[in-house]
């Protein structure tokens, strides 16, 4: 059986220029308003003011570059009347644009907001890994455009070894819900989910 | 709040006052045919079951609405072993059938009546299967203000309420003179029923400032930005549902008051229709996911 593939993203290298996000929807000819990809921006933290200057204390901001995480309990797939999700051996997930009905039941259900709704198609859409770029051997699109190498791909357990099994930085949600096929490498300011200290900023880009 | 959402309001309610008119209708058909003939004292209540078969069909409809392919509708089935919209669309569909079954049986006469009400009852069996269903559907780890008890219990509130006193409404039209036992009756348990309602929202917010970030940001949305829906909803229902419906219950049996009676049972159902879409509004309105 194939083993379960995932992204692993370094925040402690990601500098959020967004050239994940923007190789995603150039691979995936994403119309206006869909991004499989996002990049949060999360920061928090506060300024002193001493002798008349403002002093940094404990201000951090970081950037968590994320899709659809391919999770191992995936409620999308659960959810859907329809059966247009399904898994693959290799831990996949993908919508049959064919089947979908376009209820949007799914994206109700995903806590990383990776099913996004296609006006145009009238169904949803979402991080397909760019399967078609796997199968052939090669990474996602979004990986092979880092230019910070902060991202990666393959197998979940051989990046685990690697990088370790954090999966639950500020502002992502608690894993527990859908167990997601991802690494997180944290900076030394990265905060855990359920972190009430920061805040997300720039919505208007995500 | 987009048209979507819209047509998911008319399609739940619509079902909802549905099932509880046909639970209420043949309640009242079995409490009518206690003593006499039944197939004498049924006809009485044969409107409100068609009225039961054209709002499901009103509700299917409006659940057309929803979807971003209409033409894909039958494609809403397949996945019955684990998705509960699945299950809420098959059981719809069945549950209206069935109706129709219903209302077919009672519109020729055929059958026996206590025939009619096995069929009926198992009916309303289906019916509440799918206010089983439909609250599992919303009832979704990653929405919070949705995934707690209120949802099932606002549910199946409503449906009794609104078919109740929806009953009460198409009996008063159909007929000059209800047996004062039945309305009095229908006026018990729409007061039960809005006492209900009234002790669940303070219990539901109180769960909702328990519940992390999402939660707490439908809390501040309920009682905040829509805190006047909130409040008008509320008073609806108890304007509606329960004074007018005490007004009822202490007339029904004055001879002189068939005509009051009449006003009073059409602007109980009103008050307490107009309540729960703007209950249901904020339903929707007010739920945030977790996560991003």
């Amino acid at each position: 059986m194939a083993k379960q593939l995932a992204f692993y993203v370094d925040i402690a290298k990601c500098t959020g220029c967004k050239a994940c996000q923007i190789a995603c929807k150039d691979k995936n000819d994403l119309p206006m308003g869909i991004r499989w990809r996002r990049v949060f921006q999360y920061e928090g933290g506060e300024w002193i003011q001493k002798n008349g200057q403002m002093i940094p204390s404990s201000v951090y901001a970081y950037f968590v570059s994320a899709a659809c995480m391919h999770c191992e309990n995936p409620v999308c797939l659960q959810v859907c009347p329809a059966g247009a999700i399904h898994q693959r051996e290799d831990g996949i997930v993908l919508i049959d644009e064919k089947k979908c009905i376009g209820c949007r039941y799914c994206s109700w259900a995903c806590p990383y907001g990776a099913p996004q709704f296609n006006e145009d198609l009238g169904v949803m859409t979402k991080c397909n890994m760019c399967y078609d770029l796997v199968d052939q051997g090669e990474k996602p699109a979004c990986v092979q455009a880092c230019p910070y190498r902060a991202m990666d791909f393959g197998p979940l357990d051989e990046l685990q070894a690697e990088h370790g099994t954090f999966n639950n930085p500020a502002p992502l949600p608690e894993p527990s819900i859908t167990r997601p096929s991802v690494v997180y490498g944290p900076s030394n300011t990265t905060k855990v989910t359920g972190d009430t200290s920061g805040h997300m900023m720039n919505l208007e880009e995500l | 709040m987009n048209t979507h959402e819209w047509a998911l309001i008319a399609f739940t309610l619509l079902t909802q006052l549905s099932i509880g008119m046909l639970i209420a209708t043949l309640t009242v058909r079995a409490f009518a045919g206690r003593k006499t003939n039944p197939e004498r004292t049924a006809p009485i209540s044969d409107l409100p079951i068609y009225v039961v078969v054209a709002l499901m069909v009103l509700a299917l409809i409006a659940a057309l609405f929803h979807l971003g392919k209409i033409t894909h509708v039958i494609g809403a089935v397949p996945n019955l072993a684990t998705s509960w919209m699945s299950r809420e669309v098959v059981a719809a569909v069945v549950f209206t059938a069935l109706t129709v079954l219903l209302a077919f049986l009672i519109w020729r006469k055929i059958g026996t009546e206590f025939m009619r009400m096995i069929i009926g009852w198992i009916t309303a069996l289906m019916g509440l299967y799918l206010l089983l269903a439909m609250s599992l559907t919303y009832m979704l780890p990653a929405q919070p203000a949705w995934n707690t008890l209120a949802t099932p219990v606002t549910f199946f509130t409503t449906s009794l309420l609104l078919g109740v006193l929806g009953t009460a409404a198409v009996l008063v039209f159909t007929h000059a003179t209800v047996d004062s036992q039945i309305i009095k009756g229908i006026a018990v348990a729409s007061i039960v029923l809005v006492g209900l309602e009234l002790l669940t929202m303070p219990l539901y917010l109180a769960f909702l400032s328990t519940q992390g970030a999402a939660a707490l940001r439908s809390l501040s949305m309920m009682i905040g930005e829509y805190g006047w829906a909130l409040v008008l909803r509320l008073l609806l229902v108890f304007a509606g549902g329960g004074l007018l419906a005490a007004y009822l219950f202490k007339n029904a049996s004055t001879a002189k008051q068939e005509k009051m009676s009449t006003t009073l049972a059409y602007s109980a159902f009103a008050l307490a229709l107009v309540g729960e879409v703007i209950g249901r509004f904020l339903f929707y309105a007010s739920s945030f996911r977790i996560g991003v």
